[in-house]
């Protein structure tokens, strides 16, 4: 009888419930079930227990693509949100038309596909006639294959990143400062606080809730770097993260070890390590938070 | 905006230097994209050291070199491809999540809460853990190569679910018990009471969801491996790949036409945009 009353509610959440179960409740089992076995796609999936991990953990690009990968987030994530949190006063410092203007102009690399920015700025970092090497030129500075060279490599793609990512945190940021009271302020200035300090003592504060969320979504979507670093190298499946591997990163890793190497197992595991290290680093993210808020 | 006045005030160094500042940046964040147009819309075959392109100079050159991308390579088709992705997506989007939103904001039924408490764990796992598998359903469906493939499993959208939940739960209960009691049923009244009142939630979604379509590189990568299926990013992936044999120009063009679709976007709906990212990240 009570499901009866209740099936005009249940008709509304089946297409939504149907997919999202089929799309990713079970692809996320079934990617649990491979990752114990030795799968290439066709073949029957032979049972390796742990094997997969085993291989994956002890394998050069695996390490390789982890040491990138943490040197990267350190440089990456406190820099993007450093200058997202520039941006934000910059624009909160102007008022009506040209704070738009501004805000509009930092956030417009956000709207273009992340393909896009990676091919953009590959002909600006392009040797001798890119860009970026002819100003470089008109200072006599030699021309530099940022995109080959292994010790520019990384911090050409933080570049993009930040070029990219720093409209989208601003926004956000922008949108806590309008929380903060005006009264708060006004009273600093009373006080005869400086505008540094108001920014130190007040507003970096109070943006706290904003900025440990820019922080963390920023760290779980720097964990999953894929499309940048691909294009940057100009990868393919059959070779991928540039030269001796500076620019591979996890995911990369996995893609080719699915559609390269044709080791779908593998990539599955591969998948679980990584969401086990991001759900981690979450986790010890808000334990942070919870006990710099007991303090 | 009044807050703003702690750090106003009058002509001073301080000022001076804010402008400057405000304007590097801003050429720094538009100029690759300034400088890619100008790259079209100039003769071709000048070499790109010997001018920097700070401004236009052909129209003729830069429509003749759309005109060729457009006949002699396989681009119209991924434009093609592209589109039919995105508003199929878009459309699908929205019906769906705008159906579950509808019940899970406004109305109490057995395992609701349960139900949506594991959609909104959904929003925490990294796509890097169901791509391979999701990739590997999709081949088993026989869904390679096609408009399905692209596009159905995507469709359960846990943000578009979280957004619309967001504002749905505005809907004054009011509304919906008198809309009852003048004999609406239950489909009628997601679709004459709450679907209008959130119909500015749904603009945002769908031009986010456009947004992440337009520029989702990854999973077209994988499901469409023939070039009749080759999306605008694949497309302008194989130009930019060292591989490729085409011009600087030829290439800088397939870049602006991918780029026109999202900033046309952008200029017509960027108060839209703005809004909807602020929303999701200080609601989220």
């Amino acid at each position: 009888m009570s499901f009866r009353r209740y099936l005009p509610h249940y008709l509304m959440i089946a297409p939504f419930m149907i997919l999202f179960a089929a799309f990713f409740l079970y692809p996320i089992l079934s990617g649990l079930f491979y990752s114990f076995h030795d799968w290439n796609g066709v073949k029957a999936p032979e049972f390796v227990g742990l094997g997969n991990y085993d291989r994956i953990l002890v394998s050069r690009e695996f390490l390789r693509a982890m040491g990138n990968l943490f040197f990267y987030i350190a440089i990456t994530v406190p820099l993007g949100i450093f200058v997202a949190l520039g941006l934000a006063l910059l624009v909160d410092s102007f008022t009506g038309r040209w704070a738009n203007f501004f805000r509009n102009a930092f956030f417009m690399p956000v709207v273009l596909p992340a393909f896009l920015a990676a091919t953009i700025w590959r002909w600006i970092y392009a040797p001798n006639f890119g860009l970026l090497n002819m100003i470089l030129g008109w200072f006599g500075v030699p021309s530099v294959n940022f995109l080959n060279d292994t010790g520019s490599m990384i911090y050409a793609l933080v570049a993009v990143d930040i070029w990219v990512s720093a409209g989208f945190n601003m926004v956000i940021i922008l949108a806590g400062l309008k929380n903060i009271p005006t009264e708060l302020y006004e009273a600093a200035r009373l006080d005869g606080a400086s505008k540094m300090q108001q920014i130190t003592h007040i507003t970096i504060p109070m943006l706290g809730p904003v900025l440990f969320f820019v922080f963390t979504y920023g760290l779980i979507s720097a964990m999953q770097v894929f499309d940048k670093p691909w294009l940057l190298t100009g990868s393919s499946f059959t070779s991928y993260g540039g030269r001796r591997n500076a620019l591979l990163f996890p995911v990369m890793d996995m893609m080719g070890r699915a559609f390269g190497g044709v080791k779908f197992g593998e990539a599955a595991a591969y998948g679980f390590l990584l969401t086990v290290a991001i759900v981690f680093v979450t986790a010890l993210m808000f334990a942070l938070r919870a006990w710099s808020e007991r303090k | 905006m009044s807050r703003t006045t702690a750090l106003r005030g009058p002509v001073t160094v301080w000022t001076v230097l804010k402008w400057t500042l405000a304007i590097a940046i801003a050429i720094v964040a538009v100029f690759p994209i300034w400088w890619m147009f100008n790259v079209v819309f100039s003769q071709p075959g000048e070499p790109v050291s010997l001018n920097p392109r700070l401004w236009p100079t052909s129209l003729s050159a830069g429509i003749d070199k759309i005109r060729m991308i457009f006949t002699e390579t396989g681009y119209l088709g991924a434009y093609f491809i592209s589109i039919t992705y995105a508003l199929l997506t878009i459309v699908g989007v929205l019906l769906i999540a705008s159906l579950a939103a509808f019940e899970f904001s406004l109305f109490k039924f057995p395992g609701r809460r349960i139900m949506f408490g594991i959609v909104m764990l959904a929003l925490m796992v990294p796509t890097a853990v169901t791509i391979i598998p999701t990739y590997l359903l999709t081949s088993r469906l026989g869904w390679l190569n096609t408009m399905q493939g692209l596009v159905v499993p995507g469709l359960a959208s846990a943000f578009g679910l979280f957004m619309l939940v967001q504002f749905m739960r505005a809907v004054p209960k009011e509304m919906i018990e008198a809309a009852r009691l003048d004999g609406a049923g239950h489909f009628q009244i997601y679709w004459h009471v709450a679907l209008p009142l959130c119909s500015n939630a749904m603009i945002t979604l769908a031009i986010l969801t456009f947004i992440q379509t337009w520029g989702n590189y990854m999973w077209p990568l994988i499901i469409g491996t023939r070039t009749e299926m080759y999306t605008v990013g694949q497309v302008v992936g194989m130009f930019n790949s060292p591989l490729s044999h085409h011009t600087v120009d030829t290439v800088m063009t397939a870049n602006l036409l991918a780029a026109i679709p999202p900033l046309l976007f952008f200029l017509i709906f960027q108060r839209k945009i703005v809004e909807g990212i602020a929303m999701s990240g200080t609601k989220g």
